[in-house]
């Protein structure tokens, strides 16, 4: 490699910017994550799969991700409904809305949870109303699938705005004087010119709700099997002094989302590629 | 085929981009909407497409009034400033956008969409870009995909918004005749908005000189020149 | 483009880059209906539930000693959690905008690590590195310097959960506005710090507050992490997230509600704030925030 590892610069504080940045991550994120790929990496990788692998692990998992899935699904197709009709329209209260959409980011998830729990049990505001039509939403997968969507509701929003803002609108009006209708235009000019935000916030949101824990745990019930989600399952562990099968549900927790990452990000260099740098 | 703008005029809230002007284009005529930067003929060319609607006044296509009927009822094979290419689309897709657009019954079948895209490449003289990516090409050959995707809907004419205005001088030149060859090829009546007198002298067959929403002079190129009807137009075309 | 004209329109012409009328008005309903839903009724039931029993019960069961101490602690993890991240942020942002080296692309992808893992799991790392079972963790311990179920190891879990927003905020802003300013103020002879503070910090001061800002509310408000590390000792390690679950596990409506009440107040003002930061400096912030 005839590249030096750093070219030489004028400006100063190379050393102690460099060693800042990166003294502080080791310390606080890269050496907490070996520990926790050190601990539940050390009894083999077969013990690991063995402490994995048993029915109340494997139903928190797929109930943790199947779930996460659905919502961010939810969030893709409303965040870009929703910011489309911030960008493009213009009503009442509009700002406002703007703002609010950020809630979620800024509502501590216990707060959040607790709210929701208040709502959605069967003697809360909506969960009375749900009652009376014999629909149960707290303490059951519903109530899970609410919080998920409200954590995630933001990601897809705000990365598809300033997308919509850029569009020419003689993009649209070229498609208009070649014939198509609106929606034509819609569906195959506007939408692909979104698409790469829109997956990036899906992903967003998607690793989100995986990991989401705070807003979940109070409308969840946590009943094994049921409504137990997988970092639930975390804090169980450790509260029996089990740090090994906390970390192997943990590993397996970090794998899903990098693994989620990564193929998103594929999916993102591969639809960049094809519509160059957008 | 001939258009003939009837006292048109164009207010966006209170201010008139265009006072009542009238105009008959003869079918098959190669005219320059010439004039200043908001002069109105943006406006007027727009209003021709069906992308702005008049405020008062009428236009007709071979004499039937057409003032009522959408954009994509007019099929004005429209080519903007920016050319406004779909960029996640090949060349090739982008001129077969018009016609996959239309609806199942009239939609020419898949080898008859290719036919006609590759036939609109070899007119262009960019046979070989069809799988290529705007992004990928030049201005002027963004300029001669966008000209052709708006031939491909086999357009009643042709309306190009500062057709030259993103290039560099040197390419100009040379698309100017790219034009004049693609309209005396297809018969279509062209107009085209320009600022640049020079551009609307050398290529048209009719110049309409403009200023502040209203037509100063409507003329034949070496007419316009020998007789300049009012001070502006006098002012401009020597500019 | 100019916007739709304001002038008489027959009937028969439709505005060529927008839906028709009956779609715009059927989109804003539903967003209107799925954010009342979703967002404004939670926030509203936070209230609601908190004044249940009156405003004066909800001021009575703050100045509880728990709630105080509570109150107390996130104060206590904030004032440490917060500048040394923003410290982290600046320090990050100087050395990967203002050199050229190997492994840039790795190192911001390191950097965005916690974003992606559960808060669960970051309080687990934590748990497992300091924790009496490891071989640093149980060094701690014997020198009287305890990290898990103690004030440190919560600040360490919301320094992880938080540790990328100042960075992030401010990496696009030091990108778009290059170096040319600061080697400006180097070849007029200033030194390195007086450059930073006369030069740098003066142009990406609001994409700072705009980071602290959300890093402050998430380290405040962070449950999950401070979860695990805690041990939920009541007026030593229960921030105001974790004095809310146990109140309201306790059937402590009105005491629960009111702790989220004062938390939620922190979010309005936080967003209140952002928002502001968005209006007045968009040019100054990172482009995602611009509209």
């Amino acid at each position: 490699m005839g590249q030096p590892l750093v070219h030489k610069s004028p400006i100063p504080g190379l050393g102690l910017s460099a060693g800042i940045t990166l003294t502080m991550l080791s310390l606080m994120v890269l050496l907490p994550i070996a520990a926790l790929l050190v601990k539940g990496l050390a009894p083999g990788l077969p013990a690991l799969f063995a402490t994995v692998n048993t029915p109340r692990t494997w139903a928190a998992l797929y109930l943790s991700f199947r779930l996460a899935l659905v919502a961010a699904v939810f969030n893709l197709v409303f965040g870009v409904v929703l910011a489309w009709v911030l960008v493009r329209y213009r009503f009442p209260l509009r700002k406002l809305l703007d703002a609010a959409v950020d809630l979620p980011f800024a509502l501590p998830t216990a707060v959040a949870g607790i709210a929701l729990t208040a709502l959605y049990a069967p003697n809360g505001a909506f969960g009375h109303i749900a009652k009376d039509w014999g629909f149960k939403i707290a303490y059951t997968q519903w109530g899970i699938l609410i919080a998920l969507i409200f954590v995630g509701l933001p990601f897809v929003t705000r990365t598809v705005q300033p997308v919509i803002e850029e569009i020419e609108r003689e993009v649209e009006e070229a498609s208009a004087t070649l014939g198509a209708t609106r929606a034509y235009t819609l569906r195959r000019v506007i939408l692909p010119m979104l698409a790469p935000a829109a997956l990036t916030g899906f992903a967003l949101s998607l690793a989100r709700a995986v990991g989401e824990y705070g807003s979940v745990i109070f409308i969840a019930g946590n009943i094994p099997l049921k409504t137990e989600i997988a970092p639930l399952l975390i804090v169980i562990k450790l509260e029996e002094y089990n740090d090994a099968g906390a970390a192997a549900i943990g590993i397996a927790m970090l794998l899903i989302s990098f693994g989620m990452l990564f193929v998103i990000n594929a999916v993102q260099v591969w639809s960049r590629r094809r519509i160059g740098n957008v | 085929m001939q258009i003939e703008i009837d006292e048109i005029s164009k207010e966006f809230g209170t201010t008139a981009a265009l006072f009542p002007v009238s105009l008959s284009l003869p079918s098959g005529a190669l005219v320059a909407l010439l004039g200043p930067s908001g002069s109105g003929k943006t406006t007027l060319l727009r209003i021709l497409g069906g992308l702005e609607f008049p405020t008062s006044g009428r236009v007709l296509f071979d004499g039937s009034d057409a003032t009522a009927l959408t954009v994509q009822e007019r099929r004005a094979g429209f080519v903007f400033q920016s050319y406004a290419l779909f960029r996640h689309m090949t060349v090739f897709e982008n001129i077969a956008y018009g016609l996959r657009a239309r609806p199942r019954a009239t939609r020419p079948p898949e080898a008859e969409i290719s036919r006609r895209v590759n036939k609109l490449l070899d007119l262009i003289q960019l046979p070989q870009i069809g799988a290529r990516y705007p992004t990928q090409l030049s201005g002027g050959q963004r300029q001669r995909v966008a000209l052709a995707r708006a031939l491909a809907i086999e357009p009643r004419m042709l309306l190009l918004d500062e057709p030259f205005g993103a290039l560099d001088a040197k390419v100009r030149k040379e698309l100017r005749q790219g034009l004049r060859d693609i309209h005396d090829t297809t018969g279509l009546t062209t107009v085209f908005v320009t600022h640049d007198q020079d551009e609307a002298m050398e290529l048209a067959d009719l110049v309409v000189v403009m200023s502040m929403g209203r037509i100063e002079q409507i003329g034949r190129p070496q007419d316009i020149r020998a007789r300049p009807a009012t001070a502006f137009v006098r002012d401009f075309i020597s500019a | 483009m100019s916007d739709i004209p304001l002038a008489y329109v027959p009937k028969a012409f439709k505005p060529v880059a927008t839906e028709v009328p009956w779609v715009r008005w059927l989109l804003i309903t539903l967003v209107f209906l799925v954010l009342a839903v979703l967002l404004f009724a939670p926030l509203i039931t936070v209230f609601y539930e908190a004044l249940r029993e009156g405003v004066g019960a909800a001021l009575t069961s703050l100045t509880d000693k728990e709630s105080l101490s509570a109150i107390r602690l996130t104060l206590l993890v904030a004032v440490f959690a917060v500048p040394l991240n923003a410290i982290f942020g600046i320090a990050a942002a100087w050395f990967i905008t203002k050199y050229s080296f190997r492994g840039k692309a790795i190192l911001i992808t390191l950097i965005d690590i916690p974003f992606s893992v559960s808060p669960v799991v970051a309080g687990l790392c934590i748990v497992l590195t300091f924790g009496a079972n490891s071989w640093v963790g149980s060094w701690l311990v014997a020198h009287g310097m305890p990290v898990v179920f103690a004030v440190p190891g919560i600040v360490m879990a919301s320094m992880f959960v938080t540790f990328p927003f100042v960075a992030r905020e401010l990496i696009p802003v030091m990108i778009e506005q290059g170096k040319a300013e600061e080697e400006a103020a180097l070849t007029l002879g200033a030194t390195g710090w007086r450059v930073f503070f006369t030069v740098t910090l003066p142009n990406i001061r609001w994409a700072l507050l705009y980071g602290v800002l959300l890093c402050n509310a998430r380290a405040m408000g962070e449950f999950g992490a401070v979860a695990v590390v805690s041990g939920k000792i009541r007026g030593l390690t229960a921030t105001m997230p974790i004095t809310i679950e146990m109140l309201y596990n306790e059937y402590s409506s009105v005491a629960a509600f009111s702790l989220a009440a004062v938390l939620a107040l922190l979010a309005l003002v936080t967003l209140v704030l952002k928002t502001l930061l968005e209006w007045r400096f968009a040019d100054q912030l990172a482009a995602q925030h611009r509209h």
